[in-house]
């Protein structure tokens, strides 16, 4: 992607429409209010309106108008496999009155095109998104309707954009191209005010399904991913990794791997190792063969871990409140439940990698990043440069699931390539990825709830977990927000019930945890919606009719009865299920979406299979149906993979995997017949990349219980 | 030695024991083969020997040599003019809008095109069996399935046709 640039050369000079544009279209800066409550802090990045932090100081580059009247779209937003990059297209060129087969889509670098510091995080992209993008694009439509009305010697008003051409409405053979009015300009003027945005009755491109705009190149293999970049005169890097987790630098000294075939740099110093080679099988042996002295922490167990992540244990903090649940916990119809989830890799196939030129006052990194912001400034840290000295050039994801807003190698890549005066690309090894990041982080929750005449009176969930924001916030923040809004995200209740007390646990632990696809959501959803079917079980009332009769007020708990009323249609819900099979149902609101699940499983031996999957989910206003579609069916998967497989363990201070013989992940034989339905609601979209993982694990535990009679509380599930 | 690849001989140093993942990504810029965990896990790195799909990362250059080595970037059919026909395991892919991230899917395809080549009416079983053990972090499963028989059609038509 960012190594050729075929159709774009440009001379950036008569094409720059996009400069100015950003300034008067974006009057949406962002700025987090001074805190009051630290929950109402944690509520503005847990709820779903984490914004994009699309500068609006510099006016920023969004489009490039080419003579051939294609357009280029600079995205602010990583194209990871969620389909962002098609997704935004179709918002531009709705706004912009261009056909789809005009748009040509290139990531936007820390130099050129719109600058996003948010990072492409939290399924917020589109929702944060959809109404800048509009904006500029309108804009921009509105200054070439003013140029072409110039060129044509008419009044604007009688100009009508469309397909990518400025037509005399009276007269559309009077016409120009876009390519075509840009022609010659080189100073616009941005209209004093925002042009109104299209109702949503005028859609054409919004909406409706369109080809991903990255396939044609990654089915050819020519799309450039971070593990491909390549420059001339590079060298490949290794960095010494800790023996346990924990262990520290001590000291470092090059021992022999100065004499290591292909060694051109070595690295030691304050806490880090490194060499550069020329080839990767080089560096990566070389390395090996430094004098490094470790200190090692005392070497723990995968027990120490699970007492530490236990409720009760560390700091708790109310996270939700209303009525009184723990007067109303009491007695013997008070039903209890635990649960567990373990820590889990995010196993992206394409390892973490970047490639770095650093000179004296200027670096470029290449980096297959969610957070390009990020990689700069740990970047500047590392070389002393300035950040408006780096430009970090995005590339293609091979998956990112949260694990790709580090900036390890992009750090090491800078050091290294610093040292040696040459491109340096470090591309991590699997073990590397599996044994040296952070994962999703282990959970415990208890649950209390008491049902009476058919109502939940009262519940209480009370959860611990690692921390997934804290370890990449400010210790200043931390303590401002007391809690982990990420570990809690999925951890409130959403239903309507009088007595609801939910408070979370954080405790510190010996590995590092973090950032996951849903973050908390995924170990919330199961434990809630579990705990949901148990209370629906005592009380013998069918779990989605207690969900039906507990929805919340107003519009989302309208769209929630769409949804679940709809899978329980597709999947026959009220019919018997096949012999020797069961269904399971579960849901969740997560930052706007709703998604319902039901699962039908078997059980052969001992191995639960799960034989049909069947999934509602209203994204809010659909963008594109069948890229939701996508983010479903692989939220499914996924969830399906942590469900009955996936765990990571620690014995003696290390994890037990290092590649996937020890953490295997599902494969094509163990995935279910899925039928996705999308509702399209209201007029604003929500995010789709998390959502619908949260119920998975959920839907598959109920069905579970409902075939065995024997409910499974610790992911993942295991029959006897 | 001598390594044909796609119809093109290429001069790498002498190193028998060299896994053909490295010279071909880090060496020949041929990127479009993946990584995924160099240890013939994951299928990421699924090649063609002499029509055979093989594991780039378990492939030593001494077992390529003499050998006809086909990657992903060999598939499509690339004309003087630039204009490109994909292969019918490309088209279906694209057709089905297979691919999220797509890093496992140049494995993916050439697991699917070898299979296709020796089983050109598969049954469904025969599908699952031949593509599971190519891992999809994102979870393309349901729509490898669609698109893999997709391209068993395409094959076969193309058969059909004379040439």
């Amino acid at each position: 992607m960012t190594s050729k640039q075929p159709h774009w050369k440009l001379s950036r000079r008569g094409f720059l429409i996009g400069t100015g544009v950003a300034g008067a279209g974006l009057a949406i800066g962002y700025v987090f209010g001074l805190p009051r409550l630290r929950l109402g802090i944690a509520d503005a990045f847990e709820n779903a309106s984490q914004p994009s932090r699309v500068s609006t100081k510099d006016p920023s580059l969004w489009f490039v108008i080419s003579p051939a009247n294609e357009i280029l779209f600079y995205s602010p937003k990583v194209e990871m496999g969620q389909g962002i990059h098609t997704a935004l297209a179709q918002i531009a060129a709705e706004e912009l009155e261009v056909d789809w087969a005009q748009i040509k889509v290139q990531n936007a670098t820390s130099r050129v095109g719109p600058y996003d510091g948010s990072g492409t995080t939290g399924s917020t992209s589109v929702s944060s998104l959809y109404t800048p993008l509009r904006t500029v694009a309108a804009t921009m439509r509105e200054m070439l309707r003013a140029e072409a009305a110039r060129k044509l010697g008419v009044a604007a008003s009688d100009i009508r954009m469309a397909h990518g051409v400025a037509a005399l409405a009276s007269n559309p053979s009077r016409s120009l191209t876009y390519g075509q009015v840009v022609q010659g300009v080189t100073k616009w003027e941005v209209p004093k005010d925002t042009p109104p945005l299209k109702s949503p009755t005028e859609f054409h491109t919004i909406g409706k399904t369109f080809p991903r705009v990255d396939f044609a190149d990654k089915l050819q293999g020519k799309a450039i991913y971070g593990y491909d970049m390549r420059l001339p005169n590079m060298l490949f890097g290794a960095v010494a990794r800790p023996p346990t987790i924990g262990s520290t630098l001590r000291r470092a000294a090059p021992g022999e791997a100065a004499q290591q075939p292909g060694v051109i740099t070595i690295v030691a110093e304050n806490g880090f190792a490194g060499v550069a080679a020329t080839t990767r099988l080089e560096a990566w042996a070389a390395v090996q063969t430094m004098q490094l002295e470790w200190d090692q922490p005392p070497p723990f167990q995968q027990a120490d871990i699970d007492a530490r992540i236990t409720v009760g244990q560390g700091s708790g903090i109310d996270i939700q409140q209303a009525g009184d649940a723990r007067t109303q916990l009491q007695g013997s119809s008070v039903i209890q439940a635990e649960y567990r989830t373990p820590m889990a890799a995010h196993a992206h196939l394409e390892a973490q990698a970047a490639l770095a030129v650093v000179g004296a006052d200027s670096a470029q990194i290449w980096a297959s990043t969610q957070f390009p912001d990020l990689v700069r400034s740990e970047v500047a840290k590392v070389t002393g440069l300035k950040n408006e000295q780096i430009e970090v050039i995005p590339t293609y994801l091979g998956g990112g699931f949260g694990r790709k807003s580090g900036v390890e190698p992009a750090v090491e890549a800078a050091r290294l390539a610093k040292a040696s005066g040459r491109p340096v690309h470090v591309g991590w090894s699997r073990t590397e990825d599996f044994r040296h990041g952070y994962l999703r982080p282990p959970t415990h929750h208890i649950l209390r709830g008491r049902v009476e005449a058919g109502r939940i009176l009262a519940i209480e969930h009370q959860q611990a977990s690692g921390h997934v924001a804290f370890d990449f916030l400010p210790a200043a923040m931390m303590q401002i927000m007391g809690s982990d809004f990420g570990a809690w995200r999925g951890a409130r209740i959403s239903y309507a019930i009088p007595n609801i007390q939910v408070t979370a646990w954080r405790n510190t632990l010996p590995v590092r945890t973090g950032w996951w696809r849903g973050l908390g959501l995924l170990a919330n959803t199961f434990a809630i919606e579990s705990f949901l079917d148990e209370l629906a079980n005592a009380a013998k009332i069918d779990p989605i009719q207690l969900r039906l009769t507990h929805l919340p007020a107003g519009e989302a708990g309208e769209r929630l009865r769409a949804a679940l009323t709809k899978v329980a249609d597709m999947s026959a819900w009220g019919s018997a299920a096949p012999t020797g099979r069961a269904r399971g149902v579960a849901c969740c609101i997560d930052h706007g979406t709703i998604a319902a699940h039901v699962a039908e499983v078997s059980i052969e031996g001992n191995q639960i299979r799960v034989q049909r999957f069947w999934s509602v989910v209203d994204a809010g206003l659909a963008i594109n149906p069948d890229g939701i579609i996508a983010q479903t069916q692989g939220s499914i998967v996924m969830g399906l993979s942590s469900t009955l497989i996936e765990e990571l363990t620690v014995r003696d201070g290390q994890f037990s995997a290092s590649n996937f013989d020890g953490y295997p992940l599902i494969t094509i034989a163990d995935i279910p017949d899925i039928e996705v339905t999308v509702l399209s609601t209201g007029d604003i979209p929500y995010g789709v990349g998390e959502p619908p993982l949260g119920p998975v694990a959920a839907a598959v535990a109920n069905a579970v219980a409902a075939l065995m009679g024997k409910r499974l509380r610790k992911l993942p599930l295991q029959m006897g | 030695m001598q390594l044909a690849i796609n119809g093109t001989l290429f001069e790498v140093a002498d190193t028998p024991a060299r896994p053909l993942l490295w010279v071909l990504r880090d060496e020949l810029g041929l990127t479009g083969t993946k990584v995924g965990c160099a240890a013939g896990f994951c299928g990421a790195c699924t090649i063609h020997v002499d029509g055979v799909a093989s594991r780039a990362c378990q492939t030593p250059l001494a077992a390529v040599a003499g050998k006809q080595v086909r990657t992903i970037e060999g598939m499509a059919e690339v004309r003087a003019d630039g204009s490109v026909t994909l292969h019918p395991v490309q088209q279906a892919f694209l057709d089905a809008q297979v691919p999220q991230c797509s890093w496992c899917m140049s494995g993916q395809m050439m697991t699917a095109a070898a299979f296709l080549a020796n089983t050109p009416a598969p049954s469904d079983e025969q599908i699952i069996a031949a593509m599971n053990k190519n891992y999809c972090r994102c979870g393309c499963y349901a729509r490898i399935k669609v698109a893999v028989r997709e391209a068993a059609t395409l094959l076969a038509n193309e058969q059909e046709q004379p040439v």
